[in-house]
């Protein structure tokens, strides 16, 4: 069997800039990866190379086995297996809540409306909003657009979710509702890779700990392992910092 | 028992102190607040009433409103009164300018179709609203050149303004479908041709279109109408053909320079850059002149290109320069996450650019677009100088008529007010239009 994410000596240069310094990381299916690290180190340009919002200029992608070749259309079906969520929403400002979550799949997936409403309702129902539908997003808190983001992401059937920081645009109550949707979705057998400083999320939910700096993994494990005995000094300093 | 719970009874409330409410109490605060107020007050109404009495005196209560010519009005007033029989004598012209008076109907009737055409976009439970707004502006073209220019049809011709016709006639009859059954043309005459699934549903819809096109070809085909040459056309009728056509072009022409000018290709967007600086950086009337005397340079010998044209296609690509600078500024008010989440759920370039990107800019933009339509607008009078009879010009030629010599201020009183109406209505619906649109979605 294939791993979900393999990642073969990434490298991804900003002009002369290297932000991405050979990475290797396999992710395999159902599995829950936590990428934690410094700000600057590369967390977010990885995760978005994964699903090429960035083009990596060196080293290998491959998704369930399909190599990413670097060309929109042949790449479209291998990255349709990924659902994204960022630390700012993005949600489409002009189109109600549903319309934000049935847009793609009528424009996608050419699916009949009433189809497309229907799945956007059970996802909307899964995050528990349903009864926002018809509003807007920016009459919505913080947490409930970041719970529309991942209702929207899910309803395009991605085997992958990416989470970039997902709560930390969020006050203290909303990262909570935030976090149990996401527990939640774990519990479902997703393959999910999360960035986030949320070191309680990685101790319960995560099954490997990823730890990068200046571009490099600098070192993984278990989260159990990881939080009691880290190897490196860089990993225990950030450690002391964040905890 | 001694602790049983006070009551508390609420205090009735007072009215506040009649010096801060009502129309003495707004008055007190807004125009008398201080010595220097008042004066201030006092001044402004006086400035008000001296300008405005003046030109009611004179527009109205001096005014000549019978009269054979000039002469007659000076006898009777002086210069003290308006000579409006002058204005009226010309009104025709100042409207349609030297079309000839038995073939008018047909602009007014290109105009009423015009109006026709747009009202479904107004009206409640029509849906295909994008493809009647698209249809009107790509195909009302064809038709109204024929009804405004008129002359011998060959085949092609006689197929273009069918095709106007097909698309004018489809418009009102989804309109009343979907308004009545909501449902389509094309899906309802499948209906009743009781379609069995949605492939024939398609076949039986377009071929009711086809038929639509054939009988409008015949009756198109019958029409005959006598060529008005474009050096007739003027007036008020002028203005609103080099302005329509300016606006209809620039918007999205405007756009497609903007997305050039982001694109990543760099053929396109130095294209793009160049285009749009050179037409900025040079004044409209410049443009005029350049395309008036020196475009028949370039061509080849024998090939001549109509003034009009000429002005139309000047005008048209000075109001898309700018109004692709004002397009840029939308886009680049859209945050990077909005492309970011579109990409992400596997939303192609055009998809994301048309449905996501464009809706929410032009949104934004439709304060600074409306003002580029008034500027526009206004600007055709600047055809003028290259001998266009548009409503400007032709307000001046009422006064070199023999019989109303000198009559120069009445007329330009008279088409301000034109070119106010048009302009505030404008103004006004974008007002409107931001409200509407702007509603449940601010940020
Ligand atoms: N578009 C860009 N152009 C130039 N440099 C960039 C760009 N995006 C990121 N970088 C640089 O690449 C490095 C890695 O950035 P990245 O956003 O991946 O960090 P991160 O780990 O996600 O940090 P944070 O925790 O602050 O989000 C940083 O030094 C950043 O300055
Ligand atoms: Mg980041």
């Amino acid at each position: 069997m294939s791993a979900a994410i393999e990642l073969v000596g990434v490298s991804k240069w900003y002009g002369g800039f290297q932000a991405l310094k050979g990475l290797d990381l396999t992710v395999a299916e159902g599995e829950r990866v936590v990428v934690c690290g410094p700000s600057g180190s590369g967390k977010s340009t990885m995760i978005r190379c994964i699903n090429q919002l960035e083009r990596h200029q060196k080293g290998d992608i491959r998704i369930h086995g399909q190599a990413l070749t670097g060309e929109p259309k042949r790449d479209a079906p291998i990255l349709r297996e990924t659902g994204m969520v960022f630390q700012s929403f993005n949600l489409f400002p002009h189109m109600t809540v549903l319309e934000n979550c049935t847009f793609a799949l009528s424009w996608v997936k050419q699916m009949p409306l009433a189809e497309a409403e229907a799945i956007a309702m059970s996802h909307l129902e899964r995050v528990r909003i349903p009864e926002q539908a018809k509003k807007y997003p920016l009459q919505l808190s913080g947490g409930q657009q970041q719970r529309v983001a991942i209702a929207r992401a899910l309803c395009m059937a991605p085997r992958i979710m990416l989470f970039d920081e997902p709560t930390s645009a969020l006050d203290p109550e909303m990262i909570k509702e935030v976090l149990e949707v996401m527990v939640e979705l774990a519990g479902t057998g997703m393959t999910m890779v999360v960035v986030t400083h949320e070191m309680g999320f990685a101790r319960t939910v995560a099954d490997r700990v990823v730890f990068m700096d200046q571009g490099e993994i600098v070192e993984q494990a278990a989260p159990e392992v990881f939080f009691s005995a880290p190897r490196y000094d860089r990993t225990r300093l950030f450690l002391s910092q964040i905890l | 028992m001694s602790d049983a719970p006070l009551v508390f009874a609420p205090r009735p409330a007072d009215p506040p102190p009649p010096s801060t409410i009502g129309v003495v109490g707004w008055m007190r605060a807004n125009l008398f607040s201080s010595v220097p107020n008042a004066i201030l007050t006092f001044l402004g109404i006086y400035i008000f009433y001296v300008v405005v009495s003046a030109i009611v005196n004179w527009a109205l209560v001096n005014a000549v409103w019978e009269a054979e010519n000039r002469r007659q009005c000076l006898d009777m007033v002086g210069r003290s009164g308006a000579c409006w029989p002058g204005v009226a004598a010309w009104i025709p012209n100042l409207i349609y300018g030297l079309y000839p008076k038995d073939q008018v109907w047909r602009i007014n009737t290109g105009f009423l179709i015009l109006i026709a055409w747009a009202v479904p976009l107004w009206l409640p439970r029509v849906r295909s609203k994008v493809a009647i707004g698209l249809s009107l502006v790509l195909a009302y073209p064809f038709l109204a050149s024929y009804f405004f220019h008129g002359g011998q049809q060959t085949l092609v011709w006689t197929a273009l303004i069918a095709l106007g016709a097909t698309a004018f006639a489809w418009t009102w009859l989804t309109s009343l479908a979907e308004m009545r059954f909501g449902l389509g043309f094309g899906p309802l005459v499948a209906r009743l041709f009781g379609a069995a699934d949605d492939e024939r549903a398609r076949r039986i819809g377009w071929g009711a279109l086809a038929a639509l096109y054939v009988l409008t070809f015949v009756i198109v085909s019958q029409l005959d109408f006598v060529e008005v040459q474009t050096r007739f056309w003027g007036g008020l009728f002028l203005t609103l053909v080099i302005s329509g056509i300016g606006i209809a072009f620039s918007l999205p022409a405007g756009v497609v320079l903007a997305l050039g000018r982001r694109s990543e290709m760099p053929l396109i967007r130095v294209f793009c850059v160049t285009f749009i600086e050179l037409f900025r950086s040079v004044p409209l009337i410049t443009i005029l002149f350049m395309f008036n005397t020196m475009l028949p340079l370039f061509l080849p010998e024998g090939v001549e290109v109509n003034r009009l044209l000429r002005a139309i296609v000047a005008v048209c690509l000075f109001a898309s320069a700018y109004m692709a600078e004002i397009v840029r500024g939308g886009l680049q008010a859209i945050p990077k996450g909005q492309y970011e989440a579109a990409a992400a759920m596997g939303l192609g370039f055009w998809q994301s650019t048309s449905l996501i990107i464009l809706p929410q800019a032009l949104r934004i933009m439709i304060p600074s677009i409306v003002g580029n339509f008034i500027g526009l607008f206004k600007d055709t009078t600047l055809v003028s100088i290259i001998g266009l009879f548009d409503l400007l010009s032709m307000s001046r030629a009422v006064g070199e008529d023999t019989r109303w010599l000198g009559l120069f201020i009445e007329p330009f009183f008279f088409i301000t007010l034109i070119y106010f109406v048009f302009c505030f209505l404008m103004s006004q619906y974008s007002l409107n239009l931001e409200r509407r649109l702007g509603e449940g979605q601010r940020r």
